[in-house]
């Protein structure tokens, strides 16, 4: 059972309550700086994959966070009711420094411990991110 | 996000505070599209209150650039959190954006750079 399960309307609000929602977990547990940073900016890039690519803004679609905390990792599932998530994750050009997408994918490997992207049995993308923590991380 | 807008000089300077993200991202290139419709692009955007950026929010400012580009003027930025600075540094996007240390420092350089 995760520590805590959100889910989301894949409306454009729900970004910014996402953020809020995320960041209060993260003071609850006394987690800061750099892993703060960087689990937030990670969960958004998913959140945001999920919201524009899975889900395509459909309001009958949700999009569902599982947050798992403890004294060697911090890790989250970002999953999306969508179709061919996969593929547009795996299929599109490396990003050019012009480009207005597609850096999103290469921050969440460069910040995470570990990354991987998986079909769920409806189709949507399942992203989970885990963060290794050092002693004292967490409380 | 809040956007708060002044001239200095012929440089608009766009003071930015909070997230910059999908929704902001938004935002953020409507008010600058209402700067264009006045004829000005010489922007400086202040990022020094901004307390997250993730991908979508460099796109905002990739977009904004382009725009700038087009029509011969500059954007520039300064005041980047060293968070904010590492990710311009790992997605190699400070090559390609004129970043200053200081907003005086930026408005200065249009001074000695002039725009066609």
């Amino acid at each position: 059972m995760p520590d805590y399960l959100l889910e989301y309307q894949s409306v454009s609000e729900s970004e910014e309550k996402m953020l809020d929602d995320v960041t209060g977990i993260l003071a609850a547990h006394n987690i800061e700086g750099e892993l703060r940073q960087a689990f937030i900016l990670t969960v958004s890039e998913a959140f945001t994959n999920a919201l524009t690519h899975g889900n395509n803004y459909d309001t009958d679609k949700l999009i569902k966070i599982s947050i798992y905390i403890n004294h060697n990792s911090l890790t989250a599932d970002i999953i999306d009711e969508g179709k061919g998530g996969l593929k547009k994750v795996f299929e599109k050009s490396p990003p050019t420094l012009l480009s207005e997408h597609g850096r999103g994918v290469d921050l969440m490997r460069y910040y995470s411990s570990a990354v991987r992207f998986r079909k769920t049995s409806i189709g949507g993308l399942r992203v989970t991110v885990v963060f290794e923590m050092k002693k004292n991380e967490v409380t | 996000m809040e956007i708060v807008l002044r001239e200095e000089g012929h440089v608009s300077v766009l003071s930015l505070t909070g997230r910059l993200d999908l929704a902001s991202g938004t935002s953020l290139k409507e008010e600058i599209k209402k700067l264009f419709d006045r004829d000005c692009a010489s922007i400086h955007l202040d990022l020094s209150n901004v307390d997250f950026i993730n991908s979508s929010g460099l796109g905002a400012l990739v977009s904004v650039m382009k725009e700038v580009r087009l029509r011969k003027g500059r954007l520039t930025l300064s005041n980047l959190a060293n968070y904010v600075k590492e990710i311009f540094e790992i997605t190699q996007l400070s090559h390609i954006f004129e970043i200053f240390e200081t907003e005086q420092e930026a408005i200065n350089s249009y001074q000695s750079v002039p725009t066609s």
